[in-house]
C-alpha cells in the first residue's frame, strides 16, 4: 500500500527519468511533459548504467528537489549475466542517490517478484520469484530500500502493451504484429492462461499520480481483470481488419493463471480508472484511432 | 445456605449484561465501576450499551441490583468477577494494563473468603500469574455475543472454568451460583480454559472463512451460497448453528484479538499456524467487498456518483463500530458525497468531508446512485423496494447481507448486489 506524503497533489519540481529511452520510460516522460512537469530524460546515450563511472555520471545530473524515476533495465533478464548487469545498474543508481539524495524515488519493478501461485495477488503477497527476471526486480527493490534514504515508491506492473512496445513477447504485442502481417498467431495450448494486461499509458498516469503525491510504499499496477491469451488474440485479430489464423498447439505445460486483487489501488487512487482492455487494444492496434 | 452475593468489577458491555443476568437468576448483585458518572447513568436507568431486552431486564431485577463507584462495597460479595474491557490495538494485540490495575485495586477490597473470577478475554498464562491464593482464583470463559448478549448471559450453553486444580471441587458459593444456570460445568486448568475461549473463536472464524471463500467463488461461477448453506447445516458434522453466513470480514475486535494471540503464541513457540494467518488475510479481503462492487458497478460508469449508506455499527443491535466494514467503506469514498443513516450510531463518528446525516433510511437513499446496506439492522428489512427505486437517482443496491428481498428489488428495477451470488448489471441473478 502506498502512503501519500502529499495528501493533495503537488507538481514535482523536476523529474529525472532514468531509462527514458525505453518503452515504459518514454511513456512516463511524455505523460509528465503533458502535465507540464519539467523532465530530464536519461537514456543510455547520456548515461550508460553498465559502464564504469555510471554512479558519478548519474550523481552530477541530480538536484536535491528532483524526483527520480528509475525504470532502466536490461529486460527480460533471462541469464545470470543479465541478472548481474541489472544489479550493477541498480547499484550505480543507489550510489548516486546516496551521494546526492533527492526528494523522491520511484522504482518500476514487476509482478514477476511474486510467487507463481499467489492468486489473487496483492501488495502483501509473498515475494518468491520463479525467474531470474523476478529475482532481479526483487533484489533491486531491496537494494534501493537499503541504500537510498529518500521516500521510495515501488510500482509492480503486470504485463504491459502498447503501440510502441519494442519487445515481441507472447501476448498483445506479438499478436498485433502477426495480425498486421496476416500471419498465423500460435498459442501455447489453446491460449487458456489468463493474465492481467496493462495499457502503457495507465502506468505512465499512475507514475504521475505517485510523483505528485510523493507516495511511498508499494503498489501493483494491474486492472483487476484477467483475460485469456486466446481472447486477446481474437480481439487483436478483430481490430486488425485482417483474418490471420489463430492456432492452438499441443500443451507442453500446465495451465497457470494470474489474477490481481486491486483493492489497494482503489484506496490509494480512488478516482483513477484503468483503460478497459478493448479500448487499450484499439489504441495499440490502431494508434491513430484515438 | 443463603444465596451468594455476586460482584462485577467493570460495568462494561460484558459486566453490565452479566450483572443483569445474575440478578435475573435471583442473586443480589453489586456492580462496581471506577467511573462515577457511568455508575450514576446506569443507576438512573440510562444504559451505556445497546442490547435487546437489557433495559427491561434491568428494570425487572432492579431490587437485586446495586451499582457503586466505591471499591469497599465489593466487600459484601462472595464472588467478584473482573469484567472490564481489555482494549486492542489495530493489530488485535491486547493491552492488559487496565485489567491488571483493576485487579490490583479489587484484591485488597475482597472479603477474606471471597472468590475472584477473571471473566474478560486474556491470553493463556495470565490468570496463573495473578497474586491471589489459587483456591480463590478462577478464570471463566465469557461468550458474549453483541446483539444477543442477554440471551447468552441468562441461558449459557455451558460454563468453562479455569482452576489451579480442576480435580478439586469449586468453592461452595461459586458452585451454587453457577448451578443456578442449569448448564454443564467444565472445570479445567487455567491455561486450558484461557485457550478454550480462543479455540471457540477460532472455530467460528474457520466456519465464516469457509463461507466467505465459497461465497466469493459462488459469485464468480453462477452459484448461490444461500442455497448451499442450508444443505451444510443439515450435516451433523457441521451443525445447524454453524457460522455459515458470509460476511464482510471479522469485526468487533474480539475474534481479531484471538487470532492475533494464536499467531503470537505460535511464533513464540514455533507451532504451525499458517491457517490462522489465512483467516486474517481472508477477513481483510472480504472487508472491501462492497468497495470493489462500488468501483466496478457504479464508479466505472458514473465517476461523479453520490452514495447512500445504511448502517454504521459493525453488526445489528449494537452501538459498537469497532472494525466496522461500513466505516471502512465510507473512509474510501471521500471524493464523493455520502448520506448515512444508522438507528443508533451517530453520523458524527464518521470522518468524511462530504457526509450528510439523514433522518431515516429512505432519506439516506434519496438522490443516491448507489445504496449500500452495510449493517443488517432489522428496521431496514421494512424498506419497500419500489420506494427506494423512486427515491434513488441510480439503480445499484449493494446489500451484502441480503436484507432486502432480491426478487422485490429486481422487480423495482434496481440492481441487487449481495454476498454469495453473482449479479449482472441488468439485475438478474445468474
Amino acid at each position: 500500500m502506498l502512503e501519500h506524503l502529499h495528501t493533495k497533489p503537488v507538481k514535482p519540481r523536476r523529474v529525472v527519468v532514468v531509462g527514458a529511452g525505453g518503452f515504459v520510460g518514454g511513456a512516463i516522460a511524455r505523460e509528465l511533459a503533458r502535465d507540464g512537469v519539467p523532465v530530464l530524460g536519461l537514456t543510455r546515450k547520456e548515461v550508460d548504467l553498465t559502464a564504469d563511472g555510471a554512479a558519478a555520471a548519474v550523481t552530477e545530473k541530480l538536484e536535491p528537489e528532483d524526483s527520480v524515476v528509475f525504470v532502466s533495465a536490461l529486460a527480460p533478464a533471462r541469464t545470470s549475466a543479465m541478472l548481474l548487469q541489472n544489479l550493477c545498474m541498480a547499484e550505480a543508481v543507489g550510489q548516486a542517490l546516496s551521494a546526492r539524495p533527492v526528494a523522491h524515488l520511484l522504482y518500476i519493478s514487476s509482478d514477476a517478484v511474486y510467487a507463481d501461485d499467489a492468486n489473487p495477488v496483492t501488495e502483501r503477497s509473498c515475494c518468491q520469484p520463479s525467474s531470474l527476471h523476478g529475482m532481479m526486480h526483487a533484489a533491486r527493490e531491496l537494494m534501493l530500500k537499503t541504500d537510498v534514504k529518500v521516500p521510495l515508491a515501488i510500482l509492480r506492473p503486470s504485463l504491459l502493451y502498447g503501440a510502441r512496445d519494442p519487445h515481441n513477447g507472447y501476448g498483445p504485442n506479438r499478436f498485433r504484429r502477426l495480425a498486421e502481417k496476416g500471419e498465423t498467431i500460435t498459442l501455447f495450448g489453446e491460449g487458456e492462461e489468463q493474465r492481467d494486461h496493462i495499457y502503457i499509458d495507465d502506468v505512465a498516469r499512475l507514475v504521475a499520480l505517485v510523483l505528485s503525491h510523493r507516495s511511498r510504499g508499494t503498489l501493483n499496477v494491474a486492472t483487476g481483470v484477467s483475460t485469456s491469451f486466446r481472447e486477446i488474440a481474437e480481439k487483436v485479430v478483430s481490430l486488425s481488419g485482417k483474418r490471420p489464423e489463430i492456432r492452438g498447439t499441443p500443451r507442453q505445460n500446465p495451465i497457470t493463471h494470474r489474477h490481481f486483487d486491486i483493492t489497494d489501488c482503489l484506496k490509494t487512487f480512488p478516482q483513477f480508472r484503468y483503460t478497459p482492455l478493448q479500448d487499450g487494444l484499439t489504441r495499440a492496434v490502431q494508434p491513430g484511432a484515438s | 445456605m443463603t444465596l451468594p452475593v455476586i460482584g462485577f468489577a467493570g460495568l462494561t458491555h460484558l459486566g453490565l449484561v452479566s450483572a443483569v443476568g445474575a440478578a435475573f437468576k435471583g442473586f443480589r448483585v453489586v456492580g462496581y465501576d471506577a467511573d462515577a458518572v457511568r455508575v450514576r447513568e446506569i443507576t438512573d436507568g440510562r444504559m451505556p450499551v445497546v442490547e435487546p431486552d437489557l433495559d427491561d431486564l434491568a428494570r425487572t431485577c432492579a431490587a437485586r441490583l446495586s451499582y457503586t463507584a466505591r471499591l469497599t462495597d465489593l466487600r459484601a460479595c462472595d464472588i467478584v468477577y473482573i469484567s472490564s474491557d481489555v482494549p486492542t490495538n489495530d493489530r488485535g494485540e491486547s493491552d492488559v494494563s487496565g485489567i491488571r490495575g483493576l485487579i490490583a485495586d479489587v484484591i485488597p477490597a475482597l472479603a477474606s473468603h471471597a472468590v475472584l473470577v477473571v471473566l474478560c478475554q486474556v491470553s493463556p498464562g495470565f490468570t496463573r500469574g495473578l497474586p491471589l491464593s489459587p483456591e480463590r482464583l478462577f478464570y471463566q470463559v465469557e461468550t458474549l455475543v453483541f446483539g444477543r448478549a442477554v440471551e447468552r448471559a441468562t441461558k449459557p450453553e455451558r460454563f468453562i472454568i479455569g482452576c489451579a486444580d480442576p480435580a478439586r471441587p469449586l468453592p461452595e458459593a461459586y458452585a451454587a451460583f453457577l448451578d443456578a444456570f442449569g448448564c454443564p460445568l467444565l472445570p479445567m486448568r487455567y491455561e486450558s480454559a484461557e485457550l478454550a475461549k480462543i479455540a471457540i473463536n477460532c472455530c467460528l472464524v474457520a466456519s465464516v472463512s469457509v463461507a466467505n471463500t465459497l461465497a466469493e467463488l459462488s459469485e464468480r461461477i453462477g452459484a448461490d451460497w444461500s442455497e448451499i448453506a442450508p444443505a451444510l447445516r443439515l450435516d451433523r458434522r457441521i451443525g445447524a448453528y454453524s457460522y455459515l453466513a458470509p460476511g464482510l470480514g471479522i469485526a468487533g475486535g474480539n475474534l481479531e484479538r484471538d487470532l492475533a494471540t494464536v499467531l503470537r503464541l505460535s511464533e513464540a513457540t514455533g507451532s504451525e499456524a499458517s491457517v490462522i494467518a489465512s483467516f486474517v488475510r481472508n477477513s481483510r479481503h472480504r472487508k472491501d467487498w462492497a468497495l470493489r462492487i462500488v468501483h466496478r458497478e457504479v464508479l466505472a460508469r458514473k465517476p461523479n456518483a453520490t452514495f447512500g449508506v445504511l448502517g454504521l455499527a459493525y453488526k445489528e443491535n449494537t452501538h459498537s463500530t469497532k472494525n466496522s466494514p461500513s466505516l471502512s467503506l465510507i473512509e474510501q469514498l471521500k471524493p464523493w458525497p455520502v448520506r448515512v443513516y444508522d438507528p443508533v450510531v451517530p453520523a458524527s463518528v464518521v470522518p468524511h468531508p462530504a457526509l450528510t446525516a439523514a433522518p431515516s433510511a429512505l432519506e439516506a437513499a434519496r438522490g443516491s446512485d448507489a445504496l449500500m446496506i452495510m449493517t443488517p439492522w432489522p428496521e431496514f428489512r421494512a424498506l419497500v423496494a419500489s420506494e427506494l427505486a423512486a427515491a434513488m437517482a441510480g439503480t445499484a443496491v449493494i446489500d451484502p447481507f441480503r436484507v432486502l428481498d432480491p426478487a422485490a428489488v429486481r422487480t423495482a428495477g434496481l440492481n441487487h448486489f449481495t454476498l454469495g451470488v453473482s449479479t449482472t448489471v441488468s439485475g438478474s441473478a445468474q
